[in-house]
């Protein structure tokens, strides 16, 4: 590439545009890094959707107060506080709210503040889990999967977490597992999934119309073709909702131990997961991102990318005492991540 | 409902910024003869330009449907190349991919225009982003697409950024032209003009002319990978805005 540089900056003129890449030991990004990428990603999307109109409107402030409804006032009392604050101050506190989301984005892509990235998106998504989303409505028991119980922004704080690039990696059949280790690793999955499995048998699920109601709901302001799917769905959960929560809570429990059963199982229990999270984020409505109201993408799309994450690959990842991520002068591992 | 203003002002004052510079990269390039992809950073001139104008109002330039011409030449002439990059013929340089990356953008910026225009038809007197905004853009699943596979770009190019050669690493990477003793003697002929050396340049004792300073030194790739994550983002701001 340098040689080819020098030589085509030979020729005569400068209309010759080189446009050879000008890269040193760019190491291609493996499993885990494309995944950190894909989390950078949903970050920025995030960013670029808390910049909507909506955002800065009072709208957005009496949303974040909803979520207060029915949590202990422990829980409750700080996001009324929060949301009065937001109202207040709308437009300066959003703005801030959309540059932290678009630094963190950036910075997990760009690998020199990656750690600094991925510790500063746990702080925000905790925070956000608490005064945005009122713990996804757990303690409220409003919650369920699918309407993106128990919080998508907890997804990002276990993405960030499992993502991590630590000094030395664990020995691990799939990329989540390389820094808490297999069993760490595993032990959260079924704590996920587990409890979705538990939110599906809650009233908020399971009561008759609960969860026909809530996908009609997310019917309105969307563009055609997810209005009629959302409203066909919904009245179809409205005459066969229990059964439906049922059958989901089964499905939940069965994807929650499959992390660990052989691999076979495992990546049955992984392409399961993928297609539950594509169902999740159809009754969603995709986040409501298309009806110009939506801070986020919710958990569908959250929930599928940690589940590529435990994808158990054909050879089990070695355990590596890795050098920092970044591509400078020194030799790096192979690795990108 | 359109986003503040102020928030308009800023993404528009990046773009102008963007579209500035690489209007000095493309001069410094003629003037000084130093490599740079210079289709990309004419096409960010114009996006830039564009994109201002679509921010805010009051910075438009050209008449009405002038962008769409331009940005469908553009995707045509990034799609070209980058079919001839897929069938392994020369494109005129760019890393693998980078062609399909602005297809990409030209056909986004080719949408927003469109859209922008259908919905001011119906909305008279609107401005360009507010008219846009509160009326919705046809096809808004398209927009979402579009703004979510720019976005994955900014992401893969802020991933490539750490490693892109430092302008000062590239220049001491410019190993000096050598020349044949009698070759120069007569004034810089062959060799030590092929290396950039002007008539009458003095070679050194060992038989290696200087290399002209910053002759064979490409232009910043980082800053233009700066420019290309400026644009991701505000493209993907814009698209959603559409929606």
């Amino acid at each position: 590439m340098a040689s080819q540089a020098a030589g085509a900056g030979t020729r005569a003129g400068w209309r010759r545009s080189t446009g050879v890449a000008y890269e040193e030991r760019w190491t291609a990004p493996d499993v885990r890094r494309r995944l950190q990428l894909a989390l950078a990603g949903v970050w920025l999307l995030d960013a670029v959707l808390q910049f909507q109109a909506f955002m800065f409107s009072k709208g957005f402030s009496q949303m974040l107060g909803g979520t207060a409804a029915g949590n202990p006032a422990v829980i409750a009392d700080p996001i009324n506080w929060s949301a009065k604050i937001i109202a207040e101050h709308g437009t300066a506190t959003n703005a801030i709210f959309a540059f932290i989301q678009l630094a963190i984005g950036l910075g997990i892509a760009w690998r020199p503040t990656l750690k600094l990235a991925l510790g500063a998106s746990i702080a925000w998504a905790l925070g956000v889990w608490w005064f945005g989303e009122g713990l996804g409505g757990v303690l409220s028991g409003a919650g369920g999967p699918a309407n993106g119980a128990p919080g998508a922004v907890i997804i990002y704080a276990l993405l960030a977490v499992l993502l991590w690039p630590g000094r030395r990696d664990r020995a691990a059949p799939f990329a989540a597992g390389q820094f808490t280790g297999p069993n760490m690793a595993r032990a959260l999955w079924l704590v996920l999934w587990g409890s979705l499995a538990c939110l599906a048998l809650l009233p908020a699920t399971r009561a008759p119309k609960a969860l026909g109601g809530m996908v009609s709901a997310m019917a309105s302001g969307q563009p055609g073709w997810l209005s009629s799917t959302d409203n066909n769905l919904g009245a179809f959960l409205t005459s066969h909702g229990p059964a439906v929560a049922v059958v989901l809570a089964i499905v939940l429990a069965l994807v929650a131990v499959s992390v660990c059963l052989s691999r076979p199982a495992a990546r049955a229990g992984v392409v399961l997961a993928i297609v539950i999270a594509a169902f999740l984020w159809v009754t969603e409505g995709l986040g409501g991102m298309l009806t110009g109201g939506g801070t986020d993408p919710n958990s569908g799309p959250l929930l599928a990318l940690l589940a590529v994450a435990y994808w158990p690959l054909a050879s089990a990842l070695p355990a590596t005492a890795q050098h920092d991520l970044v591509a400078t002068a020194q030799p790096v591992s192979p690795e990108g991540a | 409902m359109a986003g503040p203003s102020w928030l308009a002002w800023i993404f528009a004052s990046v773009m102008i910024a963007t579209s500035g510079y690489c209007l000095i990269r493309l001069a410094a390039s003629w003037r000084r003869h130093r490599p740079t992809d210079h289709h990309v950073d004419a096409t960010h001139v114009l996006m830039g330009v564009a994109m201002a104008g679509m921010l805010v109002p009051r910075l438009r330039v050209f008449w009405t449907g002038g962008w769409e011409v331009v940005f469908a030449v553009g995707a045509a002439w990034f799609g070209w190349l980058a079919i001839r990059e897929f069938r392994g013929q020369p494109t005129m340089g760019g890393r693998p991919g980078h062609h399909l990356q602005h297809v990409l953008a030209c056909g986004a910026m080719l949408y927003m225009f469109l859209a922008v225009a259908t919905v001011a038809k119906g909305a008279a007197g609107g401005s360009a982003m507010g008219g846009m905004a509160a009326g919705g853009a046809h096809f808004p699943t398209l927009a979402l697409v579009l703004a979510a596979a720019l976005i994955g770009y900014t992401v893969w190019t802020a991933d490539r950024l750490s490693s892109l050669a430092p302008v000062a690493a590239l220049a001491a990477r410019s190993a000096p032209v050598p020349v044949l003793a009698g070759a120069v003697a007569g004034g810089g002929a062959g060799l030590a003009d092929a290396g950039g050396q002007g008539a009458g340049s003095t070679p050194h004792g060992d038989g290696q002319a200087p290399a002209a300073p910053g002759r064979q030194v490409p232009l910043s790739p980082r800053l233009a990978a700066c420019c290309e994550i400026a644009m991701g983002v505000t493209m993907g701001y814009m698209l959603i805005l559409m929606l």
